[in-house]
């Protein structure tokens, strides 16, 4: 417990620092909160368009379909939080950067993938996708007591859990090859794939992405369990990969950092 | 038993051959040939608590993979090392609250932020009291004389500024080892000379172990009575610094000036000769012999005016790296 309180304090502390940073530059800033602005108003007019025509897709009407982009631009926004941590991962292996980071007496993947965040996109992300989510629920009519917000942010936590252990998963590969451009994008089209819900997509494409690389859990599990639409068993399993996945990272992690072979100075 | 033992110990990298051009660019994405570098082969030594040493050697040497390896950051290929009661590459925090290391080409402090607010990062990290704390930076700050500076962005500071500030951040958890890696490379001389006058002090009176790598002498010289050279992963000379010279076999430097020219032929006969000019020679000679072979110039020679000087460290160290010598 008292590791936990330390962790979160200096989660705290890299909050604040990277936020000051960040505001050292503030065009930077500004501009990175317009692109990221720009991105959200495309993924908007889909929605408009949906609306405009009034299709439904299955069980999906189009209110659905605005709760269930709204928790992708939400999930983007905690995504990009600390997803440049990540990118710079490659980079960090092969310049021998994170010598300074293995000294210090905390969980070295804990320092290297949280350190740095950024708010220029968290902020512009979850608002907006905060509005999306609380307009597409009323205007659904889904049920709001107890059991099914607290069942929507459960899963919403989940979600955030997943996507921080799946999407490290490539960009471990670092350690053992140099070059990661492809496999980055590779990876950031993965997460694109949640753009729209998953009941897009056929049966045995959403079976993958549900239980063998379970990127579709994180963005539709919240929507689909206010939707009534997720049995016990998917519920369990809602909850479980998320700690899976997050055990397979720490494992990756730990065998990755083996190769480790530092920099010349 | 000293506070860091290495015995054996061994790195070796796998890196593959590339052959230039094109060619070799296209044969290298079908088959690599994997080749195995020995960064460091065979190494033991021991140092004691409050010890100040210097690792030398020529750059390649192992200096820096060894440091690594003490540090925790690399897992050697064989042979063991306890560095205070712990094995490093285990990687335990109790160990890591216990060493630091400064790399002098690298830096951990944040940017585009005042140090100080990387030095409180530290604070929470090492789990140090407030107390302790405020009483470590404030201490510091006025020894390495950075106090005013404390408020400004890292990325605002000068390379001595920044570095004096790595140093402190490396130190807020008071450890007992210290680990530097070229702390002064590429500062001015004044920068240097403050960081080891610091360094000098602060080992005086904490105690702490001090391992030091520098390609500027004068930072060995001025700091640490031991010496340890490697050279190609090996060691070649473990000892006081003012013994290499003895190690080397005594020779000394002598410089003779004349009234008059000397035919160079004239001077050979006297032992190793270095320079000549119109003016004199420098000649190098066995200790021993100085007085014998002085006598003779004297004799046989229009000498002016002469001196005999000890041969400057740094260029019996270079003979170490030009593998010349082997350890005694």
């Amino acid at each position: 417990m008292r590791q936990i309180g330390r962790y979160c304090r200096l989660m705290g502390v890299f909050a604040k620092y990277s936020l000051m940073s960040a505001l050292e530059y503030r065009i930077n800033f500004i501009t990175g909160v317009t692109v990221e602005m720009g991105w959200m108003i495309i993924k908007l007019l889909y929605v408009a368009i949906i609306y405009k025509a009034g299709t439904s897709i299955g069980v999906l009407t189009p209110d659905h379909i605005l709760l269930f982009v709204g928790t992708y631009v939400f999930m983007t926004g905690v995504y990009m939080l600390y997803y440049g941590n990540f990118g710079s991962l490659p980079w960090m292996i092969q310049q021998g950067e994170l010598d300074l980071y293995i000294v210090k007496p905390v969980s070295l993947q804990f320092l290297v993938t949280l350190r740095r965040l950024e708010f220029a996109y968290l902020l512009p992300d979850f608002v907006v996708g905060v509005i999306m989510i609380v307009t597409g629920w009323r205007l659904a009519g889904l049920p709001s007591d107890v059991l099914s917000v607290a069942g929507f942010l459960f899963f919403l936590l989940c979600g955030c859990l997943l996507t921080y252990s799946i999407f490290l998963l490539p960009y471990l590969l670092g350690f053992w090859i140099i070059s990661l451009g492809g496999i980055a994008d590779i990876s950031n089209a993965l997460w694109d794939f949640n753009n729209m819900p998953s009941l897009i997509y056929e049966k045995w494409m959403r079976r993958i992405g549900t239980y063998v690389l379970p990127v579709f859990v994180i963005t539709n599990f919240p929507g689909l369990f206010l939707m009534g639409e997720l049995n016990v068993w998917a519920c369990v399993w809602g909850a479980a990969a998320p700690v899976l996945f997050f055990l397979l990272s720490r494992k990756l992690w730990k065998i990755s950092l083996k190769r480790y072979s530092s920099a010349s100075s | 038993m000293g506070i860091i033992e290495v015995e054996h110990l061994k790195k070796e990298f796998s890196y593959y051959k590339k052959a230039t051009g094109i060619k070799g660019s296209l044969h290298n994405l079908f088959r690599r040939e994997t080749l195995t570098k020995e960064a460091v082969r065979d190494i033991s030594f021991s140092v004691e608590k409050g010890e100040m040493i210097g690792f030398l050697g020529p750059n390649g040497a192992g200096k820096t993979t060894t440091l690594k390896m003490l540090s925790g950051i690399l897992y050697p290929t064989g042979g063991r090392a306890e560095v205070d009661g712990f094995v490093p590459w285990e990687r335990k925090n109790e160990f890591k609250r216990r060493i630091s290391i400064v790399m002098g080409q690298k830096n951990q402090l944040w940017w585009d932020l005042p140090a100080s607010d990387s030095f409180y990062l530290n604070k929470c990290i090492f789990g140090v009291d407030d107390g302790t704390y405020r009483d470590v930076v404030t201490e510091l700050s006025e020894l390495l004389d950075v106090r005013d500076l404390m408020s400004v962005q890292v990325r605002r500071l000068s390379l001595g500024e920044r570095m004096k500030m790595e140093i402190l951040a490396a130190l807020i958890h008071q450890p007992d080892i210290l680990f530097l890696d070229e702390p002064t490379i590429g500062l001015d001389i004044l920068s240097q000379k403050k960081i080891r006058e610091f360094l000098k002090l602060y080992n005086q009176q904490k105690k702490t172990t001090v391992i030091i790598t520098s390609h500027y002498m004068a930072d060995i010289e001025a700091l640490c009575q031991r010496a340890v050279i490697i050279n190609q992963g090996q060691l070649v000379y473990d000892g006081r610094l003012g013994d290499i010279n003895r190690v080397l076999g005594e020779r000394r430097l002598l410089s003779v000036k004349t009234s008059s020219e000397v035919n160079p032929a004239q001077w050979e006969g006297f032992g190793t000769l270095r320079e000549t000019s119109a003016a004199g020679a420098v000649l190098e000679v066995p200790q021993e012999k100085v007085k014998a072979i002085l006598g003779a110039i004297l004799a046989g020679l229009p000498v002016e005016d002469f001196t005999v000087t000890e041969i400057p460290i740094e260029e019996s160290i270079a003979r170490f790296y030009q593998k010349e010598v082997v350890a005694p």
